[in-house]
């Protein structure tokens, strides 16, 4: 297995989002606008990334029956230490990203990936999964983002691209949007996986 | 036995340096965030009165509010600035508010939210805020309810909440100055 391997699976053949169906509910609570989720994206994979090399880092010192509380605490450690460093010297990102920071914790694409992959395999793939999975994540949050923002409220990245007389529609970017949006996709994706 | 012991003692100490970690963090950047929290609110109290000196003052229920005047020993008032709160949808909406001497509203900042991305926390936005310029207590309620404050799309609570919040904050400065004269 070689680094770029690590690297590229989560963006397409194992999407953590189509395809390992991990992670539902902040995409289903942050993708309704395109700025949304490329803050949830970067601050999520900035946490997976953390968090995946310093499981990976203490894997042989973690007793099996306990891992995931410990999992658990370290997640949420790093999750809190990049809120209040966060606010504290970069208050700009803070404001933008704050939000969605505490909900990176019960984001379980991060517990997912560490016993799935950080627990079993070296620090430099795992850190190599974490920035996979977390561009792969981040990368269909955006695209769902684009749809709903664009139908929903005609604009992307709140630069007006619908004509004037386009009317919102609004369901797009209140929460049943997210799920038919969400169903939409994975049929398309389905759909080119058979034609294969 | 034993073996439950020693596993429970690793998750201790797994926390144990997890919390102290977290804990000297913790005194390290709250002094900063204390500090520039309070910058941000002289900020913004400038922004809303531009050019006023600002005394702190207190309503008879204890609530805080600034008198702006127009100069230091405060001899002609030019309005108030004061922070109204209420829970939205998700969230305690705080905003702060510039009326001027006779509680026409001059400006309006949402200065903390959590509301739903997309819809109530569009509250932020400029074209929100600035629909505010203007009104007086009797405007201040959401179109739905008959007032003149056109209402977020999907978010009506939030809208609601920041508008019963300013116009609650202004009967009750209003009532506190009523009983002073």
């Amino acid at each position: 297995m070689s680094f770029f391997k690590e690297l590229s699976k989560g963006i397409i053949k194992d999407n953590p989002i189509f395809v390992l169906v991990l992670g539902m509910c902040p995409t289903l609570a942050v993708s309704s606008s395109v700025m949304n989720a490329l803050g949830m994206g970067l601050a999520a994979t900035f946490v997976l990334v953390c968090s995946n090399m310093f499981i990976s880092m203490i894997k042989n010192i973690t007793p099996s029956k306990i891992r995931i509380p410990v999992y658990v605490v370290v997640i949420a450690a790093f999750v809190t230490i990049v809120n209040m460093v966060m606010e504290a010297y970069v208050p700009a990102l803070h404001k933008s990203l704050g939000l969605f920071i505490p909900l990176i914790v019960v984001n379980c694409i991060i517990l997912g990936r560490a016993e799935a992959f950080a627990n079993k395999n070296n620090v430099i793939m795992s850190i190599a999964d974490g920035i996979g999975m977390g561009l792969g994540f981040t990368l269909s949050l955006t695209v769902i983002g684009t749809i709903r923002e664009i139908l929903g409220a005609g604009t992307w990245l709140n630069i007006k691209v619908m004509p004037a007389t386009y009317d919102p529609m609004l369901v797009a970017i209140l929460a049943p949007g997210a799920f038919i949006t969400l169903g939409f996709l994975m049929a398309i994706l389905n759909l080119v996986k058979e034609k294969k | 036995m034993m073996y439950y012991l020693k596993l429970g003692l690793i998750l201790l100490i797994f926390c144990v340096v997890a919390t102290s970690i977290l804990a000297y963090l913790n005194t390290l950047t709250q002094p900063v965030i204390a500090a520039r929290k309070a910058n941000e609110a002289i900020q913004t109290r400038m922004e809303l009165i531009p050019g006023a000196n600002f005394r702190e003052d207190t309503t008879a229920a204890g609530d805080v509010y600034y008198v702006a005047t127009s100069d230091a020993d405060s001899s002609l008032v030019l309005g108030y600035t004061f922070v109204a709160a209420q829970s939205g949808y998700s969230s305690n909406v705080q905003t702060m508010v510039g009326v001027d001497k006779d509680f026409k509203v001059l400006a309006i900042k949402v200065i903390s939210q959590s509301e739903t991305p997309g819809l109530g926390a569009n509250c932020t936005q400029p074209s929100f805020m600035e629909q505010f310029k203007g009104m007086i207590l009797s405007d201040l309620k959401v179109d739905k309810d008959g007032g003149k404050v056109k209402s977020l799309s999907g978010a009506t609570i939030t809208t609601r909440a920041i508008t019963s919040s300013i116009a609650s904050a202004i009967a009750a400065i209003q009532a506190d100055l009523g009983g002073e004269q």
